[in-house]
Formats: C-alpha cells, structure tokens, sequence
C-alpha cells in the first residue's frame, strides 16, 4: 500500500479513536447548569476547573488521591528492590535451585486476584489492617514482587558473572556487591519496572474495593467508581471531571515514559 | 538452563560459600508471596469444600459446592459472558493492535500516528467504564451521532444482552488497541533487514510478504500477545462493574463479576471460592499457552 494511504487511513482512524477523548473533555468541562444529556457534542461553557474542584469535594477523592500516590510510591518501590534482591540470589549468588524458588515467586502472578480477596479480607478484619493504609501498601507490595522478581533475573542473567568474581577479588562483601555493583547496572530496568507497577497500583479498583472502606485509605479508582454510582444520574460532568482528574497522571506518565513502559513490557515478556 | 552439572568445581564450591547469604537475599520476596498470596490461595481451595458465610466455623460439605455451582443457570451464562469476552478481546484490540502496527512499520511520522490508540491504554477500567457509560447512555452521545444520521431506533446498548457485553468488549479494544500494536511494532522492528530485502527483490509484497516472511517471524511475539490477552480476557471485572455491574439481572457477570457477587454480596463464602477455584483452573490452563514462552531454555539460570 502506498505511504499516502496508509497515513489517512491510520490519521482517519486515529481521529475516531480520540472521540471518546474529546467527548470527555467537553462535557467535564459543561457546568452542572449548561451539561444536558440531549447536546453532548458540542461545547457550552468553560467550568473544567470548579467541576474538578466539586469532583474532588465530593466522594473525598482528595484525599484518596494523596493515599494513592503514596500506594503507587512506595509499593512498587519496595517490590523493585525485594525482586532485585531475589533474582541477585538466584542469578549471581547461584543459589541451590534457584529455578525452583523463582518459579515459587513467579507463580504467585499467574492466578487471579479472585484466589485471594476473602481469605484477605478475613484475616485483614481479623488484625486490624482492614481499611489501613499500611494494609493496602503489604497487598500491593505483594502482587508487585513476581512480575519484579521475574524481569531482575531476566536482567540479571545478561550481566556476565565475571563482574561478580571481579568484586569479590575486590573484597567486597555480597550486600554491598548488590547495592554498589548490580543495582545501579539494574537502574533503568528498576525504573521500568516501577513505572509499570506504580500504573497498575493506581489503576487498581477490586482490591480497594475490598480491603478499604473510608475516605482516607480508599484508593482513588475505587472512590471514583463510587462517586459514579452515587452521582452519575444528577452531576454527570462532575463524574466525568472526577475521571479526567483520576486519569491524567497515568496517560502522561505513560504517554511521557512509553520507552520505559515498551522496555518493561519487553523484559517481562521475553 | 544451567543445571549443576555444567557449573565448575570452582563454581560449585562458591555456591557453597554463599549459600546462606543467597537464601537472605531471596527471603524477603518468598516469605512476602507466601504469606500474603500463597496462604490466602490454599485457604480459598479450602474454603471451597466448605459451608461458611463468615461467622462461626466452615463446615466441611465436600463438593457440594462445585455442584451448587454448575446448577446454577446464572454461573453458566457467567461463563459464556466470560467465552465471548475471550474471543472478543482476541479479534478485535489484538487483530486492530497487529493492523495498527503494521500500517505504522516502517512509515515516516508512524510514532505521531499510533499515539492516539496509545493515549487510552493506561486508563483504568472504571475510567474507560465512565467515559463509555456516558457516550452509550440512552439518548448520548452515540445515539445523538446516529440520529444526525437519521438512525433513530438505536438499541439500549448497555441494557440488551448481549449486546451490553458486545459493546463493552468494543471499550476494552479502545482501549487495548495502542500497547498491542507498541508489542507488535517492537516485533517488527527487531524482524532483520536481509531476509525482507530478499524478499522484496524477489517481489514479495502485501500479503505475500506478510504470509512469507512477517507472520512466521511474529509467531513467538503473537504466542505472548494472545496468551496475556486471554488471560486478561478471563480475569475482566473492572470494567463490567463500572458499567453495568453484570446487569441487568445478571445478563452481563463474568466469572470474576460472579465470585465477587457470591462471596461479598450474598456472603456465601463457599460458593465464591468454588468460582474463584474453577476460574483460576481456566486462567492457569490458557496461562500455559504463554508461560511456555516465558520460561523458555534461552532465559534459564
């Protein structure tokens, strides 16, 4: 097919796909006055700023926002570094069967979320970590270590044992031949593994559903969901500024890091 | 996959040294994942096999359960809900995503023209589910677009089934469409150049060269895409519960939607956790197809 074509099909198609974008962005930006359900194509007036104000007033999505930030923070954070550790054993310490164990480690992605919700919810009421912040942080810790522990020792095993011998001719000691030798050769792995997680944290729904209740600790996909439910009949272009706002910092982060984000994809895959 | 037999004496004896600080080091991720993810999973299996809602103690039933289950009109719409979700999400944002990539390969501005399809991708479901809940309202944005048309008996998208779970298969692909294509695109690009120019010179072209040359080089790639699409595919709730929450009735549930009704809503914990086993039998079976590839010879220890 001819370049010509091919850049107006995908121009035309691309322009259809953003639809949907735009939609969103006019009728968040419609005051509850002007929105009406019968005019959604065109623009009225310009209020995208007090509906996003009224969203966030509404349903405590501020503060659900600032405890999600600090899930998709630390979170993968520590996932990261407890992945790098584990494919660091298995790969450059040799660990005895170290397959077996990765395999342990692995296999705890491969199952869905619906295998662990109400056992979590029990024991999280029966300890006091249901609806607490450090219990949403242990869970998403949790189902981060896999994918990382995965991709570091993918990683790991393109780095020639050489450098480790090297180090320890060197005289260093093994915890600091991982945290001066291998992590910082790691760094842009580390970093794409925390892009992808730190997504997906924000972007989780069943697990706050499950495990949180209150303002404070809910994450903020699940507030958003709730506002719907709550106010999707009579303050619809607050909701849909409530889901511009829960939405932007994933699109640009993943729109300004898609490398990082191809890269992660990459390493897990292959 | 080095096993102990390739390794060297000298090898051998420094695996020994290092023995205990190996084990400190994979600790803390196998401790974590057993504790929060494997101790919950063998509780679910049991509580599968028992009677429970959450007070008192479970009380074995064998499986009755799993009976319970498979009596249930609800749970076999649930799974073919669930069926059509699968080879849904299989032709539309994986075949869009492979013609989106290869209409971009090789093309001047290519990276501008895919950033469209990949502005949605890293949306949530429930984000993706409020947007499309608005444009297919009854009298929205889609309806107004037909009526200007001059469609004006639209159907009650999110209402009739099954067209409630068709159209919101069609929101997933809006959705899925850009990082299919990314992974695509990445195959392509590492597709070497001699192969192509010979096929070229011998004038293949169009579908021929794709038949040829592209389709048979992208296989491993596709194994990977169709395999985390179905398993995707069969773990959809997000989006279900934003937009119709299975409904009506329960015309739209899928088998996640299900178990998470049964066990939260109608607090029959058994019963959920016997969806939650029999969901998870079927994910680890379609798992198979890529975790193949995944854990293939080139990236062992």
């Amino acid at each position: 097919m001819s370049r010509v074509i091919r850049t107006a099909v995908l121009a035309v198609l691309g322009l259809f796909w953003l639809l949907p974008v735009y939609l969103l962005l006019v009728n968040a930006a419609k005051s509850p006055e002007a929105f009406t359900t019968k005019e959604s194509w065109l623009p009225t007036d310009f209020s995208l700023f007090g509906n996003i104000a009224e969203a966030m007033r509404l349903s405590g999505l501020a503060e659900s926002a600032a405890s999600t930030l600090l899930y998709a923070v630390v979170s993968p954070a520590i996932a990261v570094l407890v992945g790098a550790a584990a494919g660091f054993a298995i790969v450059a310490l040799r660990l005895k069967h170290g397959f077996a164990w990765f395999v342990a480690i692995f296999g705890g992605t491969v199952f869905p979320l619906q295998m662990i919700l109400l056992p979590l919810f029990d024991a999280y009421s029966r300890t006091g970590l249901f609806d607490t912040q450090a219990g949403m942080i242990a869970v998403y810790t949790a189902i981060s270590i896999p994918f990382s522990a995965f991709v570091m020792r993918n990683f790991f095993s393109g780095i020639a044992h050489n450098v480790f011998e090297a180090a320890v001719i060197d005289g260093a000691s093994t915890w600091r031949i991982f945290a001066r030798v291998y992590l910082p050769m790691a760094s842009s792995a580390l970093v794409a593994i925390f892009i992808l997680q730190a997504t997906f944290i924000w972007n989780d729904f069943l697990l706050g559903l499950v495990l949180s209740q209150s303002d404070t600790v809910r994450p903020i996909v699940t507030s958003l969901a709730g506002m719907q439910s709550t106010y999707g009949g009579a303050q619809m272009s607050t909701v849909l500024a409530g889901g511009l706002l829960v939405s932007l910092p994933t699109v640009v982060l993943f729109l300004f890091t898609q490398k990082f984000f191809a890269r992660g994809l990459a390493l897990g895959q292959y | 996959m080095t096993t102990d037999k390739t390794l060297s004496p000298q090898a051998l004896r420094q695996r020994d040294q290092y023995r205990w600080s190996a084990l400190g080091f994979i600790a803390p991720g196998v401790l974590v994942v057993a504790v929060l993810l494997y101790l919950p999973l063998l509780w679910t299996t049991f509580l599968s096999l028992t009677e429970y809602n959450g007070l008192g103690d479970p009380e074995w039933i064998g499986i009755a359960n799993y009976v319970e289950m498979f009596d249930d009109p609800g749970f076999i719409g649930s799974v073919l809900n669930t069926l059509l979700w699968v080879g849904g999400t299989l032709l539309v944002p994986v075949g869009i995503g492979l013609g989106v990539a290869l209409l971009t390969w090789n093309l001047k501005g290519g990276t501008w023209l895919r950033l469209p399809f990949l502005i949605p991708y890293a949306l949530s479901g429930i984000g993706v589910g409020v947007i499309w809940s608005f444009i297919l309202s009854g009298g929205g944005a889609l309806d107004q677009a037909l009526a200007a048309f001059g469609v004006d008996d639209t159907p009650r998208w999110l209402v009739d089934a099954p067209l409630n779970t068709v159209v919101m298969i069609l929101a997933t692909a809006w959705q899925g469409v850009g990082v299919n294509a990314l992974l695509f695109t990445i195959g392509l690009q590492s597709i070497p150049r001699e192969p192509l120019e010979a096929a070229r010179m011998d004038g293949a072209n169009g579908m021929r060269l794709f038949r040829s040359i592209l389709w048979p080089m992208l296989r491993p790639l596709t194994a990977v895409v169709v395999g985390l699409s179905i398993v995707a595919s069969l773990k959809t709730f997000d989006i279900v519960q934003g937009m119709t929450k299975g409904g009506p009735g329960r015309d739209s549930e899928t088998l996640a939607l299900t178990m998470y009704k049964e066990t939260f809503v109608n607090s029959d914990y058994g019963l959920g956790s016997a969806i939650a086993v029999f969901l998870t039998v079927v994910t680890l079976i379609a798992s198979i197809l890529y975790l193949r590839q995944q854990l293939s010879s080139k990236h062992g220890v």
